[in-house]
Parts: structure tokens; C-alpha cells; sequence
């Protein structure tokens, strides 16, 4: 009222702004999720909070949260991808019959990549070209795939992957564990390709509104080709990781990886109908996804009711969505 | 040209026609490949296979008609299959045990169809959600055992023969079929159905309760999926957790074999069965052959794919 307390409405006002605009964030309910999640685990486990502890959670994520960053780039698309995991299946099985053969991690890696690119050209084509909708293509491609899988191993497994080619499982750089670092550097990656390229930017226009966007003479066949393409090359490099870590493949490896990747996606933020999210919601999830299953094992609930978990949480987050952005009045 | 267009606008009027032709083609080719196969006794029983999928089916031609999905189908039945099982083994007898697993199954689909109706939440997330949840609720509530201790009486649901020869459930089927037929083609429900997969936005200005026509669909499927469960445990006589996985696939690629569009609008009772048939057919063909199971799977997916593919490009030609 006083002219001493002037600027203070204004300054309130001015935070209160900072705030909402930090609340709109789309990461912003997972990270506040997380946070508490950290201070619970750790306040009922003293092994939680543990240095290690925390390093194996990143490491057990790597690959869900490389594959969660591209597949976040076909969601934001407005579009579904539920083939990665019989298509991590794939890749893991080329490369790992590759390594074992040539040795070296160089050759491994092009296969992998090389085969999850085509195999995510094939699922882009039938989308676009086909005109098919991305939930059946992939669901499709997600029992075809396993099926390839049996034809080229014919059932057995593959062992005794060359330990140069698996660095990127069980070696470190300047002191951090590679799958962590990998998934590290990915999401800077992506962080600049979605805020500074043209396809970047594309992806969220073609995600938002797609009518506008062919009026507006954005290339969108070719944009969305270009994320489920992104989506095999990622989960090429996935595969690489997981043979690190596993150094054998079997014939159901990346069973059920799928619901995990669309679960991190959308527990992290990014919008199950397109056009809103970002990169860090992709990350945040595929951490929060990661301790969670930790805490489960600290708090030593049976590992049989992951699913159970996983499905309640994928409910919760497209919950929380819809009642925040009818709370913020925000009609997109 | 004009001729071109007459011939293409009666292949949509016959499809049934040409979903016909294709499972005669197929019952030959398997024939030739198996020579256990057209036997009067394999097909008959082929039909014990194909009843579990058929009732799901007929209620996920009505769902994909509204624009809809459901893949929470298959973990649906695994946890129905755990409820009767498991509280049959807590001392629940076991007509009640079986009243339960219905509603829990009903329970399930309105569980889908409220969040779906109420949160304006697409039936693909939902779905894919509860897909995850009703599955690690069948694992985790059963504790990955299984209950096979069933009274003898409860193999009348799933391996009762009729004069010898005619599976039991097969009544079943057919009078699912009948009833979802008439309510799909000779009530007003019916005519929701459609209107709302054709424009959900201008059936809701009409007047069409959309919100509840969406409830009972989802809801129905539940049931649905209730009965067979309760038919898929007394076939296999044991409730466990991993009961019905997969079973999506075939229930999804049925019906779109059958014609009912992806995008809603369009799909009818018999070309669902039709479809239903086809997949039994294949898959009990393949069996035969000798063919592994993640091939029939593979078959499968890649059969999905042709016919979502071939229907809409049928569609477009037409437009």
C-alpha cells in the first residue's frame, strides 16, 4: 500500500512469473519428482545415496536413456515408436556377430547403427509413404523384428564378445563410466540439435500442428522419416553399450525394453500428442525410471512387480499432464 | 475409367467376398501342407483356439470403428486369469471365483474408459499404461506360481465336446457373434458407434452421448475379455501370470484383416470374423508344419502390416 512496499508486489509478481515459467517446463514435475524420490530412498536406505550407488544407477539407464532421447524426437513428432526393443534386439545381435568374428569396436558400432537405421527407414517409410499410423507400424515391426532375430541366430546365443569391443560396457573416461558418458554427451548432443537445427525446431512445429505446418511448407514426411531413422542410429549405438555390459546376446534380449523407452519419455514430460517437451524430459524420465527400479531393490519389493510400477507410473505422468495443463489454462 | 471405378467400388462392397477367397486359398495351401490338416477333427478343434481371440475381437472391431485401441487386451486376461485362479486357491468356490474374474475383467475396461473419457487421454497411451500395469498385477499378485487344482467341471468351459465332435465354446462364440452383430447394425448404439468414428466431433454436436457410448465399449471389451479368460484357464486348466501375452497382436491383426479402418469409420462383424478365421487358420496351419512359434509371430506382424497397408490403400483409391 505504502510507497515503501512498492516494488515488492512487483518483485513478487516478477518471481511469480519465474516460477510459472519454470512450473510450464515440461521436465519440471519429474524433476520435482525425482528430488523427492532421492531425499525417500535415501532417508529409508543408507546404501541410496552412496556415491556408487548412484554411478550403477546411471550406468543401468544408459541404454534405455540413449534410446529414450531419439524416440523422443518421434513423440514430439506426434508419432509412436514400440519396435525398440525387438529392434535392440537386432542390433545387438548384427553387432555382436560382427565382433566376434572381427574384433575391434569400430566395425561392431557401423553394423549396429547401420542396421538399426535400416530397420528405423523401414518403420519411417511405412509411416509416411504407407501412411499407415506409427502405433501399428511399430507394433508390426516389433514381433517381425524378433522374428529376424530367430532367423539369423537360429535360436542360439552369441558369446564370447572380444573385449575391445566391449569398452563402451566396462570401460571409464576422465574418471566417468562410458555408458554414462555416452549417454551424457548424446543428450548434449541432442539438446543443441533440437534448439539450433532446422529439423530441431521442425520436429516441434510438425509435432504441434500438423496442418499449419504443410501450409506452412515444412517438409513433414521428411521430418518425421528423419526421427524414426534417428531412432534406429541411436538404438544402434545402445546396442553396442548393452553388449559392453551383457557381453552375450540372446534371442530375447530387449524384450519389454520398448514399454520402458515410451514410459521415460512420457513420465519425463514430453507430450504423448506431440509438439511439447524437450530433451532434458527425456533424460530426467529415463533417470526417474532408474531409481525407482533401484529403490524397489533397496526397499526390497520382488523384482515381478516392475511392470506393475512401470504401467502405474506411465498413467500417472500422462495424468499429471493433462490436469497441470488444465490447471495452467494452457488449451494446446 | 468408369468401368475401373464399378469393379473397384464392388470389390469394397465384396470384401467379405475376397476375405472368403483368401481363406480358401489358405485352407488348401495347408492342406497340401499338412495332411492332418483337413480333417474334420483339426478343423473343429482349430476353433478352440480361435474363440478366446473371436471374443476379444468382436469387441475391438466396435473400438477401432470409434477411432479407438486397446492393447491392454492380453494383460487384461492374464490378470482375470490370476483373479479366478487365485481366488479359487483362497477358498472362494469356484462359481463365485468365476463371477469375480468377470468383474474384475469389466472392472479393467472401465478403469481403460475412464481415463480415457475423462482425461480426453488417447486410448493408445492409456492402453499402452495399463498394458504394463494389469500384466505386472498378474505377475506380482500371483507371485509368478500357478493354480492348476481346478474340480473337474471346470473344464466344461474351455474342453467340453458336444455330440463327440463340436467344442463347447464354440456356442459361445456364435451367440457373442449374433449378439454384437445386432448391436452393431440394428440398434441406434450401433449407429453411435460409427458416427462417432467418423467424426467425433460432429456426433458430440448431434447429440450422441459420446462419453458413454465410449464407457460401454471399453467396459464391454472388458467383460469380453473376462469370458475369455475364463475359457482360455478351463482350456489350458492352469491360471498363471503370463496367461494371453501377445494375444493383442492377433486380436488387432483380425480385425484389421477384416477390414475395419485403423482410422475409424468403418469395419463390420463379419469381416472381423473372417479375419478371426484366417489368423486360426494360419496359425494352426504353421503349427502343423511344424513351423516354430516366434515364426507364426513373425507371420503375424508382417500380416499386420500388409493389411493396414492394402486397406488404406483401397481407401484412397476409392476417394
Amino acid at each position: 500500500m505504502s510507497e515503501a512496499q512498492a516494488p515488492i508486489p512487483a518483485e513478487s509478481s516478477a518471481n511469480g512469473t519465474a516460477l510459472r515459467r519454470w512450473l510450464v517446463r515440461p521436465e519440471a514435475p519429474a524433476l520435482v519428482f525425482l528430488a523427492v524420490l532421492l531425499v525417500a530412498f535415501s532417508l529409508s536406505s543408507d546404501k541410496f545415496l552412496s556415491g556408487s550407488n548412484l554411478e550403477s544407477i546411471l550406468v543401468s539407464v544408459a541404454v534405455l536413456g540413449t534410446i529414450a532421447l531419439a524416440v523422443n524426437q518421434v513423440i514430439l513428432c506426434g508419432e509412436i515408436d514400440i519396435s525398440t526393443g525387438s529392434m535392440m534386439g537386432l542390433c545387438a545381435v548384427a553387432a555382436g556377430a560382427v565382433a566376434t568374428s572381427t574384433g575391434g569396436l569400430i566395425l561392431p558400432l557401423l553394423t549396429g547403427v547401420a542396421v538399426g537405421a535400416l530397420a528405423g527407414a523401414v518403420n519411417g517409410l511405412l509411416v509416411t509413404l504407407g501412411r499407415i499410423p506409427s502405433i501399428i507400424v511399430t507394433l508390426g515391426m516389433l514381433y517381425a523384428l524378433r522374428g529376424v532375430i530367430l532367423l539369423v541366430t537360429g535360436g542360439t546365443w552369441i558369446t564370447g564378445i572380444p573385449n575391445e569391443t566391449r569398452v563402451l560396457g566396462t570401460g571409464s573416461v576422465l574418471g566417468i563410466e562410458y555408458p554414462v558418458f555416452v549417454l551424457l554427451f548424446l543428450f548434449v548432443v541432442m539438446e543443441l540439435v533440437s534448439r539450433h537445427s532446422t529439423w530441431g525446431r521442425n520436429v516441434f512445429a510438425v509435432g504441434g500442428n500438423r496442418r499449419a505446418s504443410r501450409l506452412a511448407g515444412l517438409p513433414i514426411d521428411r521430418v518425421r522419416f528423419l526421427s524414426f531413422v534417428l531412432v534406429g542410429v541411436f538404438v544402434g549405438i545402445a546396442s553396442i553399450i548393452y553388449l559392453g555390459r551383457a557381453g552375450s546376446v540372446q534371442t530375447n534380449t530387449g524384450t519389454g525394453l520398448e514399454l520402458q523407452v515410451v514410459a521415460a519419455v512420457v513420465i519425463g514430460g514430453t507430450s504423448i500428442s506431440g509438439g511439447r517437451g524437450s530433451t532434458l524430459a527425456a533424460l530426467t524420465g529415463a533417470v526417474l525410471i532408474g531409481v525407482i527400479l533401484n529403490g524397489l531393490i533397496l526397499l526390497g519389493v520382488p523384482g515381478i512387480w516392475q511392470d506393475a510400477v512401470l504401467g502405474a507410473l506411465i498413467l500417472l505422468a500422462v495424468t499429471t499432464d493433462v490436469l497441470r495443463r488444465r490447471l495452467l489454462g494452457d488449451k494446446s | 475409367m468408369s468401368a475401373a471405378t464399378a469393379v473397384l467400388r464392388r470389390l469394397k462392397f465384396s470384401r467379405e467376398v475376397v476375405l472368403l477367397g483368401v481363406l480358401i486359398v489358405l485352407l488348401v495351401v495347408m492342406s497340401l501342407l499338412s495332411p492332418l490338416f483337413l480333417t474334420v477333427g483339426n478343423l473343429l478343434n482349430t476353433s478352440r483356439f480361435f474363440v478366446e481371440v473371436g471374443l476379444m475381437a468382436l469387441g475391438m472391431t466396435l473400438i477401432i470403428i470409434t477411432g479407438g485401441i486397446d492393447l491392454s487386451v492380453g494383460s487384461n486376461l492374464a490378470l482375470v486369469s490370476v483373479a479366478v485362479g487365485f481366488s479359487y486357491a483362497a477358498d472362494l468356490p469356484l462359481p463365485l471365483a468365476i463371477v469375480f474374474g468377470l468383474v474384475v475383467g469389466l472392472a479393467a475396461g472401465l478403469f481403460n474408459g475412464l481415463f480415457i473419457t475423462f482425461l480426453d487421454l488417447h486410448p493408445l497411451v492409456v492402453t499402452l499404461g495399463t498394458f504394463a500395469l494389469f500384466q505386472g498385477l498378474a505377475y506380482g499378485l500371483s507371485r509368478a506360481e500357478a493354480v492348476s487344482d481346478f474340480p473337474a467341471w471346470f473344464a466344461y468351459f474351455g474342453q467340453a465336446y458336444f455330440l463327440n465332435v463340436v467344442p463347447g465354446q464354440l456356442f459361445i462364440f456364435i451367440l457373442a457373434v449374433v449378439v454384437v452383430w445386432l448391436i452393431l447394425s440394428r440398434t441406434r448404439f450401433g449407429r453411435y458407434v460409427y458416427a462417432i468414428g467418423n467424426n467425433e466431433e460432429a456426433a458430440h454436436f448431434s447429440g450422441v452421448p459420446v462419453r458413454r457410448v465410449k464407457l460401454a465399449l471399453y467396459s464391454g471389451i472388458g467383460l469380453l475379455v473376462g469370458m475369455a479368460a475364463v475359457i482360455y484357464t478351463s482350456r489350458v486348466y492352469t491360471a498363471r501370470g503370463d496367461s494371453g501375452l501377445g494375444l493383442e497382436l492377433d486380436v488387432i491383426s483380425a480385425v484389421v484383416l477384416g477390414g475395419a479402418s485403423i482410422y475409424g469409420g468403418s469395419g463390420t462383424i463379419g469381416g472381423t470374423v473372417l479375419g478371426v478365421l484366417i489368423i486360426a487358420t494360419l496359425r494352426n496351419g504353421l503349427v502343423l508344419a511344424g513351423v516354430p512359434s516366434t515364426w507364426q509371430v513373425f507371420v503375424l506382424g508382417v500380416l499386420l502390416l500388409v493389411a493396414v497397408f492394402l486397406n488404406e490403400f483401397f481407401r484412397r483409391r476409392e476417394e
